[in-house]
């Protein structure tokens, strides 16, 4: 089952705009919470990520699957399952520092920030260079 | 992952190019925000740390016209007016944002607070959701 693009721009803009109420009213100090529960949409969305991307390596994985471009697929799928805990393991320290429950230097906390994003670019520039001219 | 390229594509009406340009103004700006508060490079003003998105707001604006000017030779006037319209409105509003939030960090003032800074990103998330609407 395959989500159309109108439930998956509007899965995207609730979460995000959920996400972005909460913060400013944390900002302005209207809303005395933690910072773990502000980023609670966040953890949501990445929980539904994170299900629909096993699922859908799981149903790869079946018998009787197709198995013509399967190690590509399989290859993205990882790479996004990847990307998805980079983000995660960046929200979950940038938590921990504004909370104050650790001291480590910002830099460490965005580490997989830039790893995500530079993998993204990189994918991004496969994506220009070699799919098109394919 | 959850989006294909060509999706972004059609949704956020850029090319894919400006949203290599963008994501590589976000990682230039996050490295000189760590540089800035981990105290490497603690004189860096809010103006300076934000530099890279505003010259890649800049770079956007200078290709989206070119695209747009090639439209229009080709004699896709309506497409290229609404092209260069809806960049031109997505670029505006990011910029003023950003530049809200210089503002705001920068001079610390409480009359600035951080709803109206985000107000911009709102009004983006509107347009963008009616936008989709149109694609699909």
């Amino acid at each position: 089952m395959r989500m159309s693009l109108a439930q998956r721009v509007l899965l995207t803009w609730l979460f995000t705009l959920l996400f972005l109420i909460m913060l400013v009213l944390k900002l302005d100090e209207k809303a005395p919470w933690n910072w773990f529960l502000i980023f609670i949409p966040v953890w949501i969305f990445d929980t539904i990520l994170l299900v629909m991307l096993i699922v859908k390596m799981a149903g790869r994985c079946k018998s009787g699957f197709d198995p013509r471009n399967g190690s590509q697929h399989m290859k993205k799928n990882v790479w996004y399952l990847i990307a998805m805990l980079l983000k995660l393991a960046f929200c979950l320290a940038l938590c921990a520092k504004l909370q104050g429950f650790t001291s480590m230097k910002l830099v460490y906390v965005f580490i997989p920030f830039w790893v995500l994003l530079i993998g993204g670019l990189v994918e991004l520039g496969y994506n220009i260079f070699c799919v098109q001219r394919d | 992952m959850l989006f294909s390229l060509r999706e972004l594509g059609q949704w956020l009406r850029l090319a894919p190019c400006e949203l290599g340009l963008q994501g590589l103004a976000l990682l230039l700006c996050s490295a000189l925000l760590v540089l800035k508060v981990d105290g490497a490079a603690a004189a860096l003003s809010c103006w300076a740390v934000l530099g890279p998105c505003f010259a890649a707001d800049g770079l956007s604006t200078y290709f989206s016209t070119i695209v747009s000017v090639r439209l229009c030779r080709d004699g896709e006037k309506r497409l290229a007016v609404l092209r260069l319209l809806w960049v031109l409105t997505v670029l505006g509003l990011k910029f003023v944002f950003e530049l809200l939030l210089c503002q705001k960090l920068a001079e610390r003032t409480h009359e600035l607070w951080y709803g109206l800074v985000m107000a911009p990103i709102f009004i983006l998330l509107q347009l963008l959701l009616l936008r989709a609407c149109r694609v699909n």
